[in-house]
């Protein structure tokens, strides 16, 4: 409960340093709009380019495309200062501050910023999913929505634990940027249907860096009923556990290798 | 109360070529130079005590610092922070102790103080009684108020540290770890923050450890020093007996006639060190040995002084001529 409190308090703190530079701000809103927009046009081509895909459909591929950016969205929400522990901070002995504190140092990362930028996909990638929809003819049953809603939250879950384990090597490596970069942009390759990759992929993307698990599985789901979605969704819980626990174990082995920098 | 034991940090470093190639060397070589930065310490600080910790630039100080508050983990040795190792009991000490880092600012940029220490009551779990008393005593002994709704960015250095040091002090640690809390500061600043250091003290017994190199900030407020010098403890004790080190030295400054000359004047004592500065003599002696008032004497009646000037040997001189012979030995060695 404490954590929570604290948590909205440094969250409040990270809004008003946002709102301290007003025109800063107003650039930041309107670069927030304007590349909404555009990324909302590309997909509008790309799906244009791509009439069917692999047996899927235009709209089937639009869906995949805006369920993909529903885990991708809440993951930036809450771990975005993730990239400059890993690009920067530690390598300049930035992280001193938090070691001083009496709260566990990967929740100060957590605490320090909060991207509202994520609300922006969240919405964007909802109404894709929305539009699409309403052009397909899908049976909708409870079991295919919850499916998809654990892909969406256990998988931002998963998203996040595979960048604190890639951000926590800086304190080893001193800069992990580029390979968190090359992680996480497998997410990439989960925005369409697994269907279209070779198989060694195919089985990259589920069992190992699993975007495909948490995305594909469940629209393939819905779509085609592919999967039992109860099992399925269990199969999401469990490894987001697994992934959580090994995220916060590699993070917390290697803070203490953090070797700050000389003053 | 702080127990440092055998106390090492060793620093593991790739041994680098020059240049683009020696770079791509680099790469594949194991090879590699191990640097102790910190060698073997022990000491012990009591409550309540103001220590100096000095030394030469990359003499050990801030890696000793940070591994007392938890940043750095000791390659062997420990350090016990009211019984408690730093970087196993991280946030249990860490609620009891506060840190500056005179380089370094610990405010978030961008928001004005008051938040920052809003956001640091919260951290600390201060209760409302506790943040306004503290407030009240901080804004008073650093005069932080005026400033209190400023963005931290547009803080002057001196206004900066001043805040940095109201941070620390916030939520009353029992022990606080100042790393050059002066450094950069003009006269007059630093003479607040030593007050302020002085205050705290007295008024609450926070136990300080302070590393700097202004020798002033020492000789007002530390009773007992620390000298480290390549990771090694040189000197550990009272600020009064490191002074003594080399007997009673004094130095008489004398303005004599242009006919007086260092070279050609008359020796009283070969214990008595005559040097020219500036068109004046400088005299060096240890008062022990050569009765201060022979020395003023002779200055009068055999080198004609017209006008003098007495001052004891300061305990940066004394720093100096130490460092200097560690030196010396060194190289005598090598």
């Amino acid at each position: 409960m404490r954590y929570v409190h604290l948590y909205f308090t440094c969250i409040k703190r990270s809004i008003i340093s946002r709102l301290e530079y007003k025109k800063d701000t107003i650039v930041a809103l309107f670069s927030f709009f304007f590349s909404n927009f555009c990324s909302l046009a590309a997909i509008y081509f790309i799906l244009q380019a791509i009439p069917a895909l692999a047996g899927y459909s235009l709209y089937e591929v639009g869906f995949f495309y805006g369920f993909s950016m529903l885990p991708i969205a809440l993951d930036h929400l809450f771990s975005d200062e993730l990239w400059l522990v890993a690009y920067r901070r530690v390598q300049e002995g930035d992280m001193d501050m938090h070691f001083l504190r009496p709260v566990p140092v990967l929740f100060q990362v957590f605490a320090e910023t909060f991207q509202p930028e994520g609300f922006g996909e969240l919405i964007l990638g909802a109404a894709l999913i929305a539009v699409c929809a309403s052009n397909l003819t899908v049976t909708v049953s409870f079991a295919s929505i919850f499916v998809l809603c654990i892909g969406a939250i256990f998988g931002a879950v998963i998203i996040t634990s595979l960048k604190v384990a890639m951000a926590a090597l800086a304190f080893i490596f001193k800069r992990s940027g580029p390979l968190l970069q090359v992680i996480y942009n497998f997410s990439s390759y989960a925005k369409y249907p697994l269907a279209i990759y070779p198989a060694v992929i195919r089985a990259l993307l589920i069992f190992v860096i699993p975007f495909g698990l948490f995305i594909s599985l469940p629209v393939d789901t819905l779509l085609h009923g592919a999967h039992n979605p109860w099992l399925l969704s269990l199969a999401i819980v469990g490894c987001a556990a697994v992934f959580f626990a090994l995220g916060v174990w590699v993070w917390t082995l290697c803070e203490r290798r953090y070797e700050s920098t000389g003053s | 109360m702080i127990e440092v034991n055998e106390l090492t940090k060793v620093f593991r470093k790739p041994i680098r070529g020059e240049g683009l190639s020696g770079m791509a060397k680099t790469l594949l070589s194991r090879k590699y130079e191990e640097i102790r930065a910190v060698d073997g310490i022990s000491f012990a600080v009591p409550d309540g005590e103001i220590v100096g910790y000095i030394g030469a630039n990359g003499a050990g100080k801030s890696t000793t610092i940070k591994m007392m508050c938890g940043i750095l983990t000791p390659t062997s040795g420990s350090v016990l922070v009211d019984g408690l190792e730093p970087y196993r009991k991280r946030r249990q000490v860490a609620q009891n102790i506060g840190v500056v880092f005179g380089q370094k600012t610990q405010l978030w940029w961008d928001i004005p103080l008051v938040e920052s220490f809003k956001v640091l009551k919260e951290i600390y779990q201060i209760s409302e009684n506790d943040y306004a008393e503290r407030m009240g005593f901080l804004g008073e002994v650093l005069d932080i108020t005026r400033f209190l709704s400023q963005p931290v960015r547009t803080l002057s250095l001196g206004e900066r540290m001043r805040a940095d040091l109201a941070a620390s002090m916030l939520h009353n640690p029992r022990i606080l770890f100042l790393d050059e809390p002066t450094i950069g500061l003009d006269v007059l600043v630093k003479e607040k923050i030593r007050l302020a250091i002085h205050e705290l003290n007295k008024t609450y017994g926070t136990t300080v450890v302070l590393t700097t190199h202004d020798m002033t900030d020492i000789e007002d407020l530390c009773s007992r020093i620390i000298l480290l010098e390549k990771g090694s403890i040189l000197y550990d004790g009272p600020l009064k007996s490191l002074k003594n080190r080399f007997g009673n030295l004094k130095t008489l400054t004398l303005t004599v006639p242009a006919e007086t000359q260092a070279e050609t004047a008359p020796v009283l004592s070969p214990d008595v060190a005559v040097s020219e500065d500036d068109g004046r003599l400088v005299l060096r002696f240890d008062a022990d040995k050569v009765p201060l008032e022979q020395v003023i004497q002779y200055a009068f009646r055999d080198l004609r002084a017209l006008d003098m000037k007495i001052a004891e040997i300061s305990i940066g001189d004394v720093v100096k001529t130490i460092l200097e012979q560690q030196e010396a030995e060194h190289a005598e060695k090598v």
